[in-house]
């Protein structure tokens, strides 16, 4: 069966305020039920005593005028009395025969001293001494103790009802003020669920209990949420309009094609077109790529020597350099240790590289592949005589489809350098723009 | 004798073009649309080779082949996907395809992948104990690793020696740069510009240069032939 928090809570409370409120009137009645005794105890041992005195001091006589001196007639909850072998009454108040059986020397007792009215079923603190051939028994039912008790269970009944109203309400108030400030969290969730990315939770305490703890989490987790789906909205934004300009190239190489004249022409025109084609793929391919490196695991990696990478590629692009009309200079510091690197991407990183020096460097002069070590970082770096790219264009030109406005004449999608940066990233390291005065400087420092 | 080609591809246009290109190349095609059915037919033992495509309805491509492998059928396989990152390639190399192409490609590719993946199965097994290769009047010696047309000695470097042995295990073959980059330097990446092209370039000034006819042909659209002239 499911019960609503408020009952939950309503119930809790009321247990708690019972255990309490019973626990001290236990306390209290306890208290009172052994102070009650213990004053019985007193007035009758002390009584007892005065009376067996005057029997030793006056006889019968001097007994039988104490007790009537001492007897009230109003108070029928004493008993003084003179009891022959019997237990009969043959002097004073009490009971006409004592219940007591038998007879014996008693300092202090309770029990029920008699079975005639009044004394039935009511006890009584007695004790009993031997005078002469008779016994004495003084003492006093235990009536006021029982008026107490009643009163104490009135207090019980009174405050069994206190608890319950007390945790209703308690459960009602601790339901309010833990309901609204989980409603306000609620809120601003189905507020953000719905589209609006700017609502915050406010924090009430400070940012000091629980419910702070939890709205600032929140808050924090929904900033992360709301950047991550503007980047998201700015990468989908770019690849639609950078898809375009592509499309548009390819939209009218076909268009060529069925339009030309002469079969020359439209097999120009076509094999132009495959070249347009091939090249989206590859701009498709390196997004996949760059997608992909910013979530994969390193259980690609392996240790791999750093001069190696380089020299393969220098070996690679010797040719072309030199087609380019460019001198390669290639430095490798001797004696690296290997690294853990993904060596394919780390190659097609470092390829792109030297194809950017070759497209927008081209005819520059000197062109520098090294691996160098320093700050406890392997150091790849491409070094061209170009233009270079100025510090306030770097970071466009790393971006997504970012491309310079003196490169957007030359072939390419603008996904070169981030794909290098990707690389970088997940191998723990950065990409490093700088200025080679003149030209370009460009170093994947990965540490390791 | 006509080769047998089984072609696994779910997408019916795909695998129309295959069947229609790998026909006119002159090969027996039979087509199939899901792993299940792939995995039946190739238990058949009669093809010489299998394209799959990775992605298929039933059975992925990787599993058939895995299964195909299993029941002892060892036919070349020609594995064709949509996913062309490096590690999807190099994972469908590693998971027993002897060849990975992604998609799209151009059918001069596959052509040229199909023809090698044949001519390597056709290859003896006593094939590591060739000493010389002969292509024409060009002549490479295996052992001392050097090269001669028409009786004159070619100085080759290191890398270009590499190519034209490459190029002559395949003589008569188209050769595609993506084969290249993946055979001579293990990139299974595409490095976006001619690099294959200036090595080729310089390879066949050295073989041709000096000779009256060229031995060192480039196939439009696809790639490099290595072959006597015609």
């Amino acid at each position: 069966m499911r019960v609503s928090f408020t009952a939950r809570l309503a119930l809790l409370a009321i247990t708690l305020a019972l255990i309490s409120s019973l626990a001290s009137v236990f306390l209290i009645w306890n208290g009172i039920h052994n102070d009650a005794i213990a004053a019985l105890r007193r007035d009758t041992v002390e009584q007892a005593q005065d009376l067996v005195s005057v029997y030793r001091s006056g006889g019968f006589p001097a007994l039988s005028e104490a007790i009537d001196q001492a007897r009230d007639p109003e108070d029928d909850t004493l008993i003084l009395a003179v009891l022959d072998r019997h237990g009969r009454r043959v002097m004073g108040v009490g009971p006409r025969f004592a219940a007591i059986q038998p007879l014996a020397s008693t300092p202090f007792s309770i029990a029920i001293p008699g079975h005639s009215a009044p004394w039935t079923g009511r006890e009584a603190g007695f004790a009993i001494h031997r005078v002469g051939r008779y016994w004495l028994m003084t003492g006093r039912l235990l009536d006021d103790w029982e008026q107490e008790q009643r009163t104490i269970e009135r207090v019980v009944g009174l405050s069994i009802l206190l608890a319950i109203v007390t945790g209703i309400a308690a459960g009602l108030v601790v339901t309010r003020f833990v309901g609204r400030r989980l409603n306000r969290i609620a809120d601003v969730v189905e507020a953000v669920g719905e589209g609006d990315f700017a609502n915050r939770v406010e924090t009430v305490a400070g940012g000091q209990d629980a419910f702070d703890r939890l709205a600032v989490r929140l808050n924090a987790m929904l900033d992360r949420i709301e950047r991550l789906v503007g980047e998201l909205r700015a990468v989908t934004d770019s690849l639609a309009h950078d898809l375009r300009s592509p499309l548009a190239r390819l939209r009218a190489r076909a268009e060529q094609a069925s339009l030309a004249e002469d079969d020359a022409a439209r097999e120009a025109a076509l094999s132009d077109l495959l070249a347009e084609t091939d090249t989206m793929m590859r701009m498709l391919t390196t997004l996949l790529e760059i997608g992909r490196s910013a979530a994969m695991g390193r259980d690609r990696f392996v240790a791999v020597e750093p001069g190696a990478i380089m020299a393969e590629l220098a070996e690679l692009y010797a040719p072309a350099i030199e087609e380019a009309r460019m001198t390669l200079a290639v430095d490798l510091a001797p004696g690296l240790a290997p690294m853990a690197l993904h060596r394919e991407l780390l190659s097609q990183a470092l390829a792109n590289l030297i194809d950017n020096a070759l497209r927008h460097a081209a005819a520059g002069g000197a062109l520098t592949l090294a691996v160098s070590r320093s700050a406890g970082a392997g150091r790849f770096t491409v070094a061209d005589r170009g233009l270079g790219i100025e510090p306030a264009d770097r970071e466009e030109a790393v971006r997504r489809f970012g491309r310079l406005d003196r490169a957007r004449s030359l072939p390419g999608a603008g996904l070169g350098l981030s794909l290098v940066d990707a690389v970088a990233r997940l191998h723990g390291g950065r990409l490093e723009l700088a200025d080679n005065a003149p030209g370009l400087s460009a170093t994947i420092a990965i540490p390791g | 004798m006509t080769r047998k080609i089984l072609v696994v591809e779910d997408d019916a246009a795909t695998a129309a073009y295959l069947a229609k290109g790998l026909a006119e190349a002159g090969y027996g095609v039979e087509t199939c649309g899901n792993g299940r059915d792939g995995l039946f037919l190739a238990s058949e033992g009669v093809f010489d080779l299998i394209v799959a495509d990775r992605m298929l309805p039933g059975l992925d491509g990787l599993a058939m082949l895995a299964a195909i492998r299993a029941a002892g059928i060892s036919a070349p396989a020609l594995i064709l996907s949509a996913l062309g990152t490096v590690d999807d390639r190099i994972d469908g190399l590693r998971a027993g395809a002897d060849d990975y192409l992604c998609k799209p490609f151009a059918f001069g590719e596959l052509s040229a992948r199909v023809e090698a993946l044949m001519r390597r199965a056709d290859r003896p097994a006593g094939d590591g104990k060739q000493t010389s290769l002969v292509v024409g009047d060009l002549e490479i010696d295996l052992l001392a690793r050097t090269v001669a047309r028409q009786g004159r000695q070619v100085a080759l470097g290191a890398r270009e020696y590499n190519i034209l042995e490459y190029l002559a295990r395949h003589a008569g073959q188209v050769v595609t740069r993506t084969m290249m980059l993946e055979k001579i330097w293990n990139y299974h990446f595409d490095p976006g510009s001619n690099v294959v092209d200036v090595h080729i370039g310089r390879l066949r000034r050295k073989l041709e240069d000096g000779f009256d006819s060229p031995i060192l042909h480039t196939v439009r659209g696809a790639g490099y032939r290595l072959a006597p002239a015609a």
